[in-house]
């Protein structure tokens, strides 16, 4: 079924040792700069202690999020023209989550202190000990529920409760990452409690362009070589659902813009107006990273094309990156408290060691992608071993 | 116990920044790390534009949205110790969620670019765990309630000269630098202070000196609107921040 998955093969091995090599030197980047200057390689400061390595983080989570849920539409829902895309779905969203991880381990001053400072001091009034509470579930879940697709349970019981459970942690994880923004009064251009939509849309876009993006890789990206499964998914629901999810995200966005721009509350007017819509990056990113792509995938007749799905994966996936980034930042580019004793809006730009966290991440991403493709069917369905034996059964399980 | 409360009467002070000079000295703060700071401003346009400043140490706040962010209960605040809100040098993880949470940026994350070079870490290099040991610091240092020069990778912030005030005579009601009895128990922003404008006492004893100003000159608490209810107060005209308009058009 997967024999066409050049990810086994020569270019496979080819890419593994690319992204290892790009890790390994990332990595050792990242730590002889922190080893040596610390901290002081990163370009935040303590007027804007959040940066890139944050906005990083929360793009991979957010992404592992959407997948989890693009993953809940056949293994919650009911969804069984999705099948096909479930298992790789869930593995990515486990490799994204773990390579988000990392960048964020990288990032905070004392990361081992986290493991037993966060779960001994029960603060439960903290969002923050909640994401690490609903994120380390989630992370479980998607183990557990891989593990059972693994071994050819897709529809027992304790699969199916297994489901459930994993769909309501990544609710709550990525509803809670959001409110860790979206709680803060004293930071107007975060503070909404909306924002939990937000992060669900814009989880599932990123989502869904990793996913039409690895599966494309995955068969030298050529729908062609892909089982009958996977393409029936990539040429019926999910180009539509792409569309779908892009138009609700630029909805969204669009009412932030505009609630911002009318406001006179300059800590969320001039975020948009002279940092927003004044950077010509985020406009194009806004424009090239997700009008763009919903455009295209408005149209029944290109929606369906293997190279759009490709470009528009693509794109999105800058889009969506540039828009964790500037949401990170546009909530802190205004000064605290200093009101005109400030000259401007605080300058920012990622320093080499915060790219090169954001790069490591990537690598990792691309490794364990191409190990996973490796090792493991990530096309496989139940459709051999429990459909086809009893369609009854299989009914049940997606009911 | 004694709660203890911060009143500044900006119609006294001169914006000399001898308080954050003082703290600086104290509590061996690198530069930018100004857990004391006067911010100046300027409110209005010509021909009525005011040049403005306000002193702004942490606010201690009897809510502080610090404390409940934090994951680690590494920020608490010790009303024990007259409600100030302490770091947890040993706890704190580097989030830096609470520099996030605190709406008076007074939350400092010293392992940052240096404001000023040569990079004084460089110059004098830390030693026993600290971000940097220069030829004199203080002797005093309690981690748990970040006291001391930081280790690198934490938070830090005012402590209402916690190391200071702890030693005072229980029951007192107000801490005044002119009472040769009590000037070495007094935070060194308030001693240090020219013009007397700085005034620390219990806003919890009915006859202190602090509560009294509060009460008869009309103390305020800034950004009163975020509910943090700061244990610091403000006399006098103009106490508030203008709000910020970028000055490049």
């Amino acid at each position: 079924m997967s024999d066409n998955n050049i990810m086994k093969g020569g270019l496979g091995t080819g890419l593994l040792i690319l992204s290892v090599i790009v890790l390994v030197a990332s990595f050792g980047f990242v730590m002889y700069n922190l080893m040596s200057h610390g901290h002081a390689s990163f370009n935040v400061s303590s007027s804007l202690p959040w940066g890139q390595p944050i906005s990083t983080y929360l793009y991979f989570a957010l992404a592992s999020s959407g997948l989890g849920l693009i993953a809940s539409l056949p293994l919650v829902f009911g969804f069984k023209e999705y099948y096909g895309l479930a298992k790789r779905a869930i593995f990515l969203a486990f490799i994204i989550l773990v390579s988000g991880m990392a960048v964020l381990a990288l990032e905070l001053g004392h990361t081992f202190r986290m493991l037993w400072a966060i779960p001994f001091n029960m603060q439960i009034q903290s969002a923050m000990f909640w994401m690490g509470v609903f994120y380390a579930a989630d992370l479980l879940f998607l183990l557990w529920k891989f593990q059972k697709m693994e071994s050819g349970d897709w529809d027992s019981k304790a699969t199916r409760t297994i489901g459930i459970a994993s769909f309501l942690g990544v609710l709550l994880a990525s509803g809670n990452l959001a409110l860790i923004f979206g709680m803060m009064s004293m930071r107007p251009f975060w503070f909404d409690g909306l924002l939990p939509i937000y992060f669900y849309l814009t989880a599932v876009t990123s989502g869904l362009a990793a996913l039409v993006f690895f599966t494309y890789l995955a068969y030298g990206f050529s729908r062609g070589a892909m089982p009958e499964n996977l393409q029936r998914a990539l040429t019926n629901g999910l180009p539509k659902l792409f569309a779908a999810a892009l138009g609700l995200t630029i909805l969204f966005i669009a009412a932030r813009a505009i609630t911002g721009l009318y406001s006179n509350n300059p800590e969320i007017h001039y975020v948009w107006t002279n940092y927003l819509f004044a950077s010509p990056i985020y406009v194009a990113s806004v424009v090239l990273g997700l009008l763009v792509p919903f455009a295209l995938m408005m149209s029944a007749s290109l929606r369906v094309n293997p190279a759009i799905q490709i470009l528009v994966s693509i794109l999105t996936f800058g889009g969506l990156f540039a828009e964790r980034y500037f949401f990170v930042v546009g909530g802190q580019v205004v000064p605290l408290f200093k009101g005109t004793w400030a000259w401007d809006m605080i300058q920012y730009t990622p320093s080499i060691t915060e790219w090169a966290l954001t790069i490591m991440g990537s690598a990792l991403l691309f490794t364990l992608y191409v190990l996973g493709e490796r090792f493991f069917n990530l096309s496989a369905t139940p459709e051999q071993p429990s459909m086809a034996e009893s369609p009854e059964r299989a009914g049940q399980a997606t009911a | 116990m004694a709660k203890w409360g911060m009143v500044i009467d900006l119609d006294k002070c001169t914006g000399c920044q001898a308080c954050t000079t003082a703290c600086s000295m104290e509590n061996n703060t690198l530069p930018g790390e100004s857990w004391q700071d006067v911010l100046f401003y300027h409110e209005g346009e010509y021909p009525s534009a005011q040049m403005k400043w306000l002193p702004r140490p942490c606010m201690q706040c009897e809510k502080p949205s610090c404390v409940y962010v934090c994951p680690t209960r590494a920020t608490y605040k010790d009303e024990e110790a007259g409600g100030i809100v302490f770091v947890d040098w040993n706890k704190c993880i580097g989030c830096k969620y609470c520099m996030i949470a605190c709406p008076y940026g007074v939350r400092f994350y010293a392992d940052e670019q240096p404001l000023v070079e040569p990079d004084i870490r460089d110059v004098y290099p830390g030693e026993n765990g600290q971000m940097w040991s220069p030829p004199y610091q203080n002797p005093e240092q309690d981690w748990r309630r970040g006291i001391g020069i930081q280790p690198k990778g934490v938070v830090s912030k005012c402590t209402f000269c916690h190391h200071k005030v702890s030693k005072a005579p229980d029951g007192v009601a107000d801490l005044d630098e002119d009472d040769p009895d009590l000037v070495e128990y007094v935070p060194a922003c308030v001693r240090t202070c020219p013009p007397k404008a700085r005034f620390f006492g219990d806003l919890d004893n009915p006859e202190s000196n602090v509560n009294r100003l509060i009460g008869d000159k009309h103390g305020v608490r800034l950004l009163d609107h975020t509910g943090n209810r700061p244990q610091v107060y403000y006399l006098g005209a103009g106490a508030g921040i203008p709000a910020f308009s970028p000055r490049k058009s």
